[in-house]
């Protein structure tokens, strides 16, 4: 069951256009106190794709593709969801299997569990996530070297001098 | 000869950390793959947040696969830690660069040998792999995660939900578990830490 919030209430049905079967499990669900945004209830699971002009809490299960560029989506960390996703922000706290394409952040948390394809402007991924995938950054230009790798000599390993206190520039010992 | 000393992390240890240092052998390895035309890395974890962010400006296209995770989940579970290697599935030579971290010394011989047979098939021709050993007088920590800051500083942050063995190599007995790979260059740090760049042979 989709669970809107105050703002939505005068909204026309197209502003969220869910195309979509929906198997609704006996639960009852719980209220929401969400506001400017729909949580799709944990004991939900949904198959189809959302297009949305608000933003999505996904707490249920969704097989389908998302599509909501100029909102937020968030897998709950009850959440499951596999299919590709196109949001401004993205937060994942639960499992996502699919596609990201992020005009803004992606959010992955401790407890997520992600496999897919990021496309974002920036990332943040907590320790302790399971995360599988592949990230594209909108990446800031590097600076470029002129250093060329070549096999190592006969001798092997090189010792680098390094303080043990504190952090330090390792130079080779000659 | 391939050998290998195995310690189990014993939660009483006195804990601290090694210091941050620069990291010669990774800005070899980035400036590389720069020269590189859209160049694609692994990297196999621990997941951290700076190292994505490193890796993802610096280079085309990054790849992680939490390793470290997932191999602390199928110890967890008492299962044999082969199992960790279908989440290496990747299709044949793929990657310019892997990054492997410090996860052979989380392995014994026979899965290090295992890991190094993926990361061949992984890789194109010439491409790089990267690793960072202990050395076991300064191995102190259950596990840290290399936390890579601007201009190659590495520092450490400890991750407590992984808990692996590790297990203590010589720098021959590493060297001949990777005979596969071309030798480029090898650093040694006073902090302990010890860093391996290989190319893969044509």
């Amino acid at each position: 069951m989709l669970k809107r919030g105050k703002k939505d209430e005068n909204d026309s049905p197209s502003d969220t256009n869910l195309t979509m079967s929906e198997r609704i499990t006996p639960s009852t669900p719980k209220p929401s106190a969400a506001q400017g945004k729909t949580i799709i209830g944990e004991n939900i699971a949904i198959e189809g794709s959302i297009r949305g002009e608000e933003n999505l809490v996904i707490e249920g299960s969704l097989k389908g593709n998302i599509q909501m560029e100029k909102h937020n989506f968030t897998v709950g960390s009850r959440g499951r969801v596999d299919g590709e996703i196109r949001a401004q922000n993205v937060s994942i706290s639960g499992e996502l299997k699919g596609n990201i394409t992020a005009l803004g952040k992606v959010e992955i948390t401790k407890d997520a569990d992600f496999y897919g394809e990021i496309k974002a402007k920036s990332i943040s991924v907590e320790d302790g996530a399971y995360f599988k995938g592949m990230i594209e950054l909108d990446r800031e230009p590097h600076r470029k070297s002129s250093e060329v790798v070549k096999p190592a000599s006969p001798s092997g390993l090189e010792t680098v001098k390094a303080p043990t206190s504190k952090p330090f520039d390792a130079k080779k010992e000659t | 000869m391939v050998n290998a000393v195995l310690h189990q992390h014993n939660d009483s240890e006195t804990e601290s950390s090694p210091v941050s240092y620069t990291s010669e052998i990774l800005e070899l390895f980035i400036t590389s793959l720069q020269r590189r035309r859209d160049p694609q890395i692994l990297d196999v974890g621990p997941v951290c947040e700076e190292n994505i962010r490193f890796f993802a400006q610096q280079l085309k296209r990054l790849y992680v696969c939490d390793m470290f995770r997932r191999l602390d989940r199928e110890l967890r579970a008492d299962r044999e830690p082969a199992g960790v290697w279908v989440h290496l599935d990747y299709a044949p030579s793929i990657f310019d660069g892997i990054q492997l971290w410090d996860f052979c010394d989380h392995l014994d011989d026979t899965q290090v040998k295992r890991l190094a047979e993926l990361c061949h098939t992984m890789l194109k021709p010439e491409a790089l792999l990267m690793l960072t050993a202990f050395e076991e007088r300064t191995r102190v920590l259950p596990l840290n995660a290399f936390v890579t800051q601007t201009d190659y500083q590495i520092n450490f942050r400890h991750q407590a939900h992984l808990k692996l063995p590790w297990h203590c190599r010589h720098n021959r007995a590493l060297m001949s578990s990777l005979a596969g790979f071309n030798h480029i260059k090898s650093f040694q740090y006073r902090n302990g830490l010890r860093e391996f760049l290989f190319k893969k042979y044509n």
